[in-house]
């Protein structure tokens, strides 16, 4: 703004004389540990003259790189863009192609378009570069003509996957320093922190407001953003704009959904094409020959297949995260606070059926028996090295300190009742969806009165004073 | 110039006519690496503060990257050393907040404090009172050899938390960031090993000063009274005061702090707790139990580290009026107010670190006071400029790169002495506090000022330590592209601080108010790096003239200093015979010199007959 | 040679002046007009500095310039001038700058009263700090008191709590709390020209009157870990009616159920 933008350019190609990049980074998604301990051919495909595609590939050919994001029309994700058909070709005084565009069931067009790519006819996946653009009549002018022949009534779409592409921006500068850029939760900050940041590639959100088989809703994300995690180091986007954080919501949904997706296609391959595996099955003299045959088979049949409906399953469940089937909508309102309310609620909370004391301690310190017993990792079937809870993500995951008054998933009535109700994902808190509603309130207002009196009714008391001390929010 | 000869050795090669006194063959390992020779250990210095330097200034350099192109690729670190491979070059938050981190701790531990009290007292001390040597020689080669365990120690502290991270508390290590390990967890161990270093400094520093202050009492030739002093003892003399009264406060309170911290380095909760308050809760580690009280660093802290401001400065100040005086042929203008203000200076500087903490909550009352002291510190600082300038009025002004930098020195701490005014003032230093303002306000006095000076120093005294003149005109190229890449990267820091862009963000951008000040930003940085660049002139000339620069003789620039009368480089023992005083330093122009057919008079030459001495100090 | 050194000297300062001179109009000064009651006398106090400063600036830069174009067109050869200096001069520049030093001084004494001297504070704020802001590691939590209450030193059921956004009445002394859950952080809003730090241990109040209705930044200007840039909050100011709107919405959706309204899940 200070200086004129040709300076501004100016600068920037100096800047771009010592690097290689001015803003943009060239960085790169990994492949998790468990898709690069599958034997060579099961990761990168048999070559040949008709080469089979592996794992890294079916992976890459649905979600891109960081620097060129896939739009994969399967996914529910926002990818931004407007569709829209070929209402008439003609020619541009230069003789490139001037394409009249008309919006899908007439929606309006939008005031700026950069490219149009092609989703159906000749050109299918070609993508053009439009130099004059009239959102007025839908005249778009490209810069080259087309390898293929255009058809009127082809369906194209203008800047497709803008919004990733711009949650990408965001989520490198704000996010990915800790979540890593693959949302592996393994950037270069993360192992600084505790606990440590979410690993998105198991699909799990642990602050959900939808029922305990659902996946976290775009609501649940834009939430966390905008309030942060208290107690955590995941710290509060309040004041990025609704668009910003619509960007990143979905371009966290497209990392989590490229995670899950890997994960579950690995676990099709991995019980037979492990390198374990090809050890031990070499180990019963089979010959690396009819194995490498065997998974050629298995590649170009089973495996395209299951990708398919893996991606299916996905978008079924990803998907229905934003319906109001997958929300927790108690049936009853909050029973009243009350020191009979509470009183319940301590019942409840000690009672065999409930059992909350077995984690949380007999007065919700967070200290009950199962805090210092050791737990068997449940994939290794090893014991964990240290006593406590873990979670899917084998970090050690200790029941709250409920005197605390720090509220990870949010403070609000609501959001105590999802946590019982739903349980906390991916940890050791299970659903308690099959206790009545009212007595999930009871616990709700025994919970939320803990930080400022030991026992229901003994207000004030001094047994509560230091752990409010500490209290963060 | 024009003289070319190869030379044998030409540092340290013993003279035909030194030493009167026993002269013995030395091993190569004691003549050049466990030196005793003052000379000696003050050319290491030298050399090992330019290292330093670079170090430094590539941190700078990397801290203006991201500061022009934030979270963009960096050049080197980001991809060769493969540090932020999977981040294509994109740094790390506590990356940045490492590297900033370490450029000031290297800047100011193992540049700037080191070049002028180690590198340039130990040179010119015992040349310019006329000693032989130090008072105390083997306690001078220690503090040399202290001073690589704070390298080491500081080395260390880039990889002791893992490449990408290391000390990253800022330089000034506030509590309990700096205390507790889980609230900065990518300084871990570094932090301590940090601690070691400014430690081992401080030994170091320590060491030198008690030795100059013992050799400048002592050790001065005949006739070489206090006030026939050279203002370069003089401003040696009240640093060494300064340090060996401060330090043990900041020697003191490092110790604090590492048993504060004794958990990041022992495999136990045992630690003290100097400066943890009760309850604190950080990275979700246990509530921390203890009565101590964070601001108790920041005063111990400041107790040193403001004094230490002025030991940063106050050699460059009196190396500046030397070399002042000798290219303006004309003497000090006001030598004994330059002394009284550097005394003052000094005096004045233990009653104000205060002024660091405004905003810290302390007591206002004291606030009040504070202010008072540090706007009176402005006044001996306001003397010394206009002494300068009134050296350089009506003076026979030689223009060789010597005086421009001792010129630049004048302009810039002018600049930087100014802008203090409105830090001293508590009401305009609560907004200005922790800005660029500030930013902008230390680095004309610690580049802008010190390092003009030692740029000038380096050049004029560099034929008494090779016996060779450095390239005058690589010189000036090297101080007209560092004076406009310095003043082309501070002076706008100036206008990021009222812009109100707060210090050591890693993405000030983030912020809405501050978006605008990119591209001013991005101007800086390539102000930064032309400047950057145009260090490797000094270096390449300091390299080439060391064995290709013209010969010089005993005085080359017509100076009169006792250092002067001895040969280039002098031998062991320094002088031919021992030196005797006739009159101060400065008698460029004299009548006695007139006498002479020349416009200077070495301290050394007896007032030719018939001349009236005009050794005059009423002024 | 020499005059085009002298003539370099001459031009740095010229380019100096000139950059402060169009900086206002480039946007590379204050973010913007202070907002508060005190950032007006803060500015005052601040153009004061800066004119004096200025003059000062000029005065050494042209004594600079004119001694070394002197120097430069010195003819060669030329004896200089043999002088130790003037007891005049030295009696001159030490007492008239020390004046200046004493009323730049005097001057600021009383803002620095009005601004920290907490028996300075006006009574009504001082009694009904309306919010505690807590800093934590990287964001600002803040605490209401309950509606109806006063705030107190320890969380009380029923107190309201947001993130990063603080509103508060304007025309009217306020004072929040602040304090710091974790390291030490500093309370800067650019435009209210307000900044104090967090120190752990300690609550320190704060207080300012914001005039005008608007959002203004507020950020953290002490050093306090690798996400010391990303405490980013705003400070709301808003008639008193607004600001118990707030509350009273801020409450209702801090007690949301889930059942009643389902509607208003994005207002607290």
């Amino acid at each position: 703004m200070s200086l004129t933008p040709s300076w501004n350019k100016i600068l920037c190609g100096m800047a771009l004389a010592f690097a290689s990049g001015c803003s943009d980074t060239d960085s790169s998604f990994v492949y998790s540990d468990r898709t690069l301990s599958l034997m060579p051919e099961a990761q990168d495909g048999i070559k040949g003259e008709t080469p089979i595609a592996g794992v890294k590939a079916l992976i890459d050919e649905r979600f891109g790189d960081p620097q060129n994001l896939k739009a994969w029309m399967k996914l529910p994700v926002d990818f931004g863009g407007a569709n829209t058909t070929v209402a008439k070709i003609a020619k541009s005084a230069e003789g490139t192609p001037a394409l009249t565009l008309a919006g899908e069931d007439g929606s309006e067009l939008p005031a700026k378009a950069v490219f149009v790519e092609f989703l159906s006819g000749a050109c299918e996946g070609e993508i053009a570069e439009i130099t004059e653009w009239d959102a007025e009549t839908g005249v778009a002018v490209l810069s080259d003509s087309l390898t293929g022949k255009l058809a009127e009534g082809d369906l194209c779409s203008i800047d497709r996957a803008q919004v990733l592409k711009s949650g990408r921006g965001l989520y490198m500068r704000h996010c990915s320093h800790c979540h890593g850029t693959s949302g592996d939760g393994q950037g270069p900050t993360a192992e600084y922190l505790n606990p440590r940041p979410r690993d998105y590639r198991h699909g799990v959100f642990k602050f959900t407001s939808t029922n305990d088989m659902s996946k976290v809703s775009r609501d649940d994300l834009k939430r966390i953003l905008k309030y942060g995690i208290p107690g955590t180091y995941m710290p509060s986007f309040l004041l990025l704009e609704e668009g910003e954080l619509h960007a990143i919501v979905e371009y966290v949904r497209f990392l989590s959904l490229r995670g899950e997706y890997e994960r579950k296609l690995v676990n099709e391959v991995s019980g037979d094409y492990s390198i374990t595996a090809l050890e031990s099955r070499v180990g019963q003299s089979e010959s690396r020959e009819s194995i490498v045959a065997e998974l050629k088979e298995f590649l170009s049949a089973d495996l395209a297949e299951a990708a398919n409906s893996i991606g299916d399953d996905l978008a079924e469940q990803w998907g229905g995260a934003d319906t109001d089937e997958a929300r927790i909508i108690p049936s009853v309102p909050r029973v009243e606070d009350s020191v009979e309310s509470r009183r319940r609620g301590r019942e409840l909370y000690l009672s065999k059926t409930l059992n909350c004391a077995d984690c949380h301690g007999m007065d919700g310190a967070g200290n009950g028996p199962q805090t210092i017993a050791f737990e068997k990792n449940p994939i290794t079937n090893d014991l964990y090295n240290e006593p406590g809870l873990h979670d899917v993500w084998d970090n050690l995951n200790q029941p709250r300190n409920l005197h605390t008054g720090i509220y990870r998933g949010g403070r609000r009535p609501i959001d105590l009742f999802c946590r019982i109700h739903a349980g906390i994902k991916g940890s050791r808190m299970p659903s308690f969806k099959n206790t009545p509603h009212e007595d999930i309130w009871h616990l709700v207002n025994y919970i939320l009165s803990l930080p400022y009196e030991s026992e229901p009714g003994a207000t004030g008391t001094e047994a509560a004073a230091p752990a409010a001390a500490e209290v963060a929010q | 110039m024009a003289t070319v000869t190869p030379s044998l050795g030409a540092h340290g090669h013993a003279d035909d006519h030194a030493h009167g006194h026993g002269h013995h063959e030395q091993s190569f390992l004691s003549k050049y690496v466990f030196s005793t020779d003052h000379k000696v250990i003050g050319i290491q210095f030298l050399v090992t503060t330019l290292l330093m330097l670079m170090v430094g200034g590539a941190l700078a350099l990397a801290v203006r990257w991201q500061l022009a192109f934030p979270w963009g690729s960096m050049p080197i670190v980001g991809k060769l050393f493969g540090l932020f491979q999977g981040e294509g070059g994109q740094i790390s938050p506590e990356f940045y907040t490492m590297l900033f981190t370490m450029h000031a701790s290297v800047m100011i531990f193992l540049v700037i404090i080191p070049v002028l009290a180690g590198a340039f007292g130990n040179f010119l001390i015992p040349l310019q009172i006329g000693a032989d040597d130090m008072a105390f020689p083997i306690l001078n080669m220690l503090s040399y050899w202290f001073m690589w365990p704070a390298i080491f120690c500081f080395g260390i502290s880039f990889v002791a938390g893992g490449a990408t991270a290391g000390p990253a508390n800022g330089w000034t290590s506030y509590p309990l960031l700096s205390d507790l390990a889980q609230a900065s967890p990518s300084s871990g161990a570094a932090q301590t090993w940090w601690l070691f270093g400014l430690t081992l400094v401080g030994v170091s520093s320590m060491m030198g000063s008690v030795n100059y202050m013992t050799t400048i009492i002592n050790m001065r030739a005949p006739g070489m009274t206090l006030f026939r002093m050279p203002l370069t003892i003089w401003s040696m003399f009240i640093t060494a005061i300064l340090q060996s009264f401060a330090l043990p406060v900041l020697t003191a309170a490092g110790f604090m702090l590492v048993f504060d911290r004794l958990g990041s380095l022992l495999p136990t909760d045992i630690h003290s707790v100097f400066f943890i308050p009760a309850g604190i809760v950080v990275n979700n580690a246990a509530p921390t139990v203890g009565g101590g009280q964070p601001l108790l660093w920041q005063h111990l802290f400041w107790f040193y580290s403001h004094p230490a401001v002025y030991i940063m400065l106050l050699p460059a100040m009196g190396m500046v009026s030397d070399m002042l005086a000798c290219m303006c042929r004309k003497p000090v203008f006001g030598y004994k107010p330059m002394v009284y203000s550097m005394a003052a200076i000094a005096g004045l500087g233990f009653i104000v670190w205060g002024h660091h903490m405004f905003t810290s909550g302390m007591n206002p009352a004291l606030g009040m006071t504070f202010m008072t002291s540090t706007m009176m510190i402005a006044l001996p600082s306001a003397i010394k400029v206009f002494n300068w300038i009134g050296t350089i009025w009506d003076g026979n002004l030689r223009f060789n790169a010597v005086f421009l930098n001792c010129a630049g020195f004048v302009a810039m701490f002018v600049v930087g002495g100014l802008s203090g005014i409105f830090m001293a003032a508590v009401p305009v230093d609560i907004y200005f506090h922790d800005t660029y303002f500030i930013v902008a306000h230390f680095h004309y006095v610690l580049f802008g000022a010190t390092l003009f000076g030692v740029f000038a120093a380096i050049q004029f005294w560099f034929p008494k330590m090779f016996g060779r003149l450095m390239n005058d005109s690589v010189q000036k190229w090297h101080f007209a592209l560092t004076f406009i890449g310095f003043n082309g990267t501070f002076f706008p820091m100036h206008l990021l601080g009222i812009a109100g862009m707060p210090r050591r963000y890693a993405d000030p951008y983030l912020h809405g108010y501050l978006e605008h000040l990119l591209p001013m930003n991005q101007f800086m940085t390539i102000s930064a790096i032309l400047m950057g660049f145009a260090q490797f002139l000094l270096l390449g000339n300091f390299a080439y003239s060391f064995f290709y620069g013209a010969k010089a003789g005993r005085n080359p620039w017509g100076a009169n200093g006792l250092e002067w009368s001895a040969p280039s480089p002098p031998g062991h023992g320094n002088f031919d015979e021992p030196p005797v005083c006739y009159r101060g330093p400065y008698e460029y122009s004299s009548p006695e010199a007139e006498a002479l057919g020349q416009d200077f008079i070495l301290q050394t030459t007896p007032t030719p007959p018939g001349v009236k001495k005009s050794d005059a100090h009423g002024h | 040679m020499k005059k085009f050194w002298a003539l370099f000297f001459i031009f740095w300062p010229i380019v100096a002046l000139y950059v402060c001179f169009v900086a206002p109009s480039r946007g590379w000064w204050f973010p913007s007009e202070p907002m508060s009651t005190l950032g007006h006398q803060i500015d005052g106090l601040f153009y004061l500095i800066l004119f004096i400063v200025t003059l000062t600036f000029i005065g050494t830069q042209i004594a600079m310039g004119y001694v070394l174009w002197k120097g430069a067109t010195k003819t060669p050869g030329a004896k200089a001038m043999f002088s130790h200096g003037s007891h005049k001069l030295e009696i001159i520049w030490t007492i008239v700058p020390s004046f200046i030093l004493v009323f730049i001084s005097l001057t600021q004494l009383e803002v620095l009263a009005n601004i920290r001297v907490i028996s300075n504070f006006p009574e009504e704020a001082r009694n009904a700090p309306i919010a505690e802001v807590t800093a934590r590691q990287f964001e600002w939590r803040i605490r209401y008191p309950k509606p109806g209450t006063t705030l107190a030193t320890e969380p009380q059921p029923g107190d309201l709590y947001f993130v990063n956004e603080l509103h508060v009445p304007t025309n009217q002394l306020v004072m929040i709390n602040l304090r710091t859950q974790d390291v030490q952080h500093a309370f800067f809003s650019p435009q209210l020209r307000v900044k104090q730090d967090a120190v752990p241990g300690l609550v320190i109040p704060v207080w300012f009157e914001v005039e005008k209705a608007g959002t203004y930044d507020l950020v953290c200007a002490e050093l306090c870990g690798w996400g010391h840039y990303k405490m980013k909050a705003r400070i709301v100011a808003e008639s008193t009616r607004e600001v118990q709107q707030y509350i009273a919405d801020l409450e209702n959706a801090q007690n949301e159920d889930g059942v009643a309204d389902d509607t208003s899940d994005d207002s607290e």
